[in-house]
């Protein structure tokens, strides 16, 4: 219940922040997340022609009001997808955001299954040992002399 | 595990490994014969590789392919950011003048915005048509950064050379025009 009421509040906080930042982009949030398209850093690294040119386009994009996407989509239209730093979450980019976590849960199920089936497959712990009861007569003598 | 399962399950997990090896091995060799450029410099003349792009000025696009044994081209690889190309495309315009009706001249404005290409053309007064290669696709293939890049392509469509030094643009011209 607990966990379930964690949750709840994280998606309250990201769910805004993320609207905020998909209407109202900042020029330092863009340029972390486009590719200067010569020198293989995102813009904020870089400080050639190419990427001050695609720094200008942005910040008048952004003094025009255009949304994050909108920036995006025409950054995509003249440079390709390469121009994002993070592929995009729709059609074939989709992959490139799922795959690693379809891979962790497969690896985590494979392990899981692995050590379940190992565990079981341990030999079974021997039987109680019989006792000659001469010999435990014997032993529980030895005890008591010992404890006196 | 079930004996057919598993050798099933080694099998694919070899596979899936070699596989990647392959793609590896294929990726080094393909970054270390990039394109024209370097095989240029090999002392090769390859044909010229092919490309169909959306013209700049919006007039359709540009088949280079189309060309080949109708007309030689002088390409010339260019961006509004490129400080150096300014010089290299005025000097192709003045070029154009004089063999403009025999030399096919085709600009192509790589990794750029088109907005500011097309400003760019108009304030230094280029005016044969270029295409827009803004992913930089074609690029990589006559050889990729840095540019400007100005290559020499005869009728046959093999390409004779690249602009080096500044007297190689009368004699590469003289060349492709005789072809």
């Amino acid at each position: 219940m607990t966990r379930l009421a964690l949750l709840l509040v994280a998606a309250l906080l990201v769910v805004p922040a993320a609207y905020a930042s998909e209407r109202h982009p900042s020029q330092a949030e863009l340029e972390g997340e486009v590719m200067c398209p010569v020198c293989g850093t995102t813009l904020d690294q870089s400080d050639s022609p190419a990427a001050q040119q695609i720094k200008r386009v942005i910040a008048r994009d952004i003094a025009a009001g255009k949304t994050k996407s909108q920036i995006e989509d025409r950054l995509v239209a003249e440079y390709g997808n390469a121009i994002l730093a993070a592929p995009p979450r729709h059609g074939f980019g989709l992959l490139a955001w799922w795959l690693p976590i379809v891979g962790i849960v497969a690896a985590a199920v494979a392990v899981g299954v692995g050590a379940w089936r190992w565990s079981r497959a341990r030999e079974p712990a021997p039987a109680s040992v019989q006792v000659d009861p001469a010999l435990e007569r014997r032993l529980d003598d030895e005890l008591r002399r010992f404890e006196a | 595990m079930a004996r057919p399962v598993r050798l099933t399950a080694q099998v694919f997990a070899v596979a899936v490994v070699v596989g990647l090896l392959a793609l590896l091995v294929w990726r080094v060799v393909h970054d270390n014969n990039k394109g024209v450029s370097q095989a240029l410099d090999a002392g090769r003349h390859p044909t010229a590789p092919s490309f169909d792009l959306k013209r700049l000025d919006g007039r359709g696009s540009i088949d280079l392919a189309s060309l080949r044994g109708k007309k030689p081209v002088v390409l010339d690889f260019w961006a509004s950011w490129c400080q150096p190309c300014i010089h290299e495309s005025k000097r192709l315009e003045a070029a154009r003048k004089r063999y403009g009706d025999r030399i096919a001249f085709i600009g192509v404005d790589t990794k750029d915005f088109s907005d500011d290409a097309r400003r760019w053309q108009r304030e230094h007064g280029i005016t044969y048509p270029s295409v827009h290669d803004g992913n930089g696709n074609v690029l990589a293939t006559w050889g990729g950064l840095p540019i400007p890049r100005i290559f020499f392509v005869a009728r046959s469509g093999k390409v004779v050379g690249e602009l080096i030094v500044e007297e190689d643009l009368p004699r590469y011209l003289r060349q492709i025009a005789e072809s």
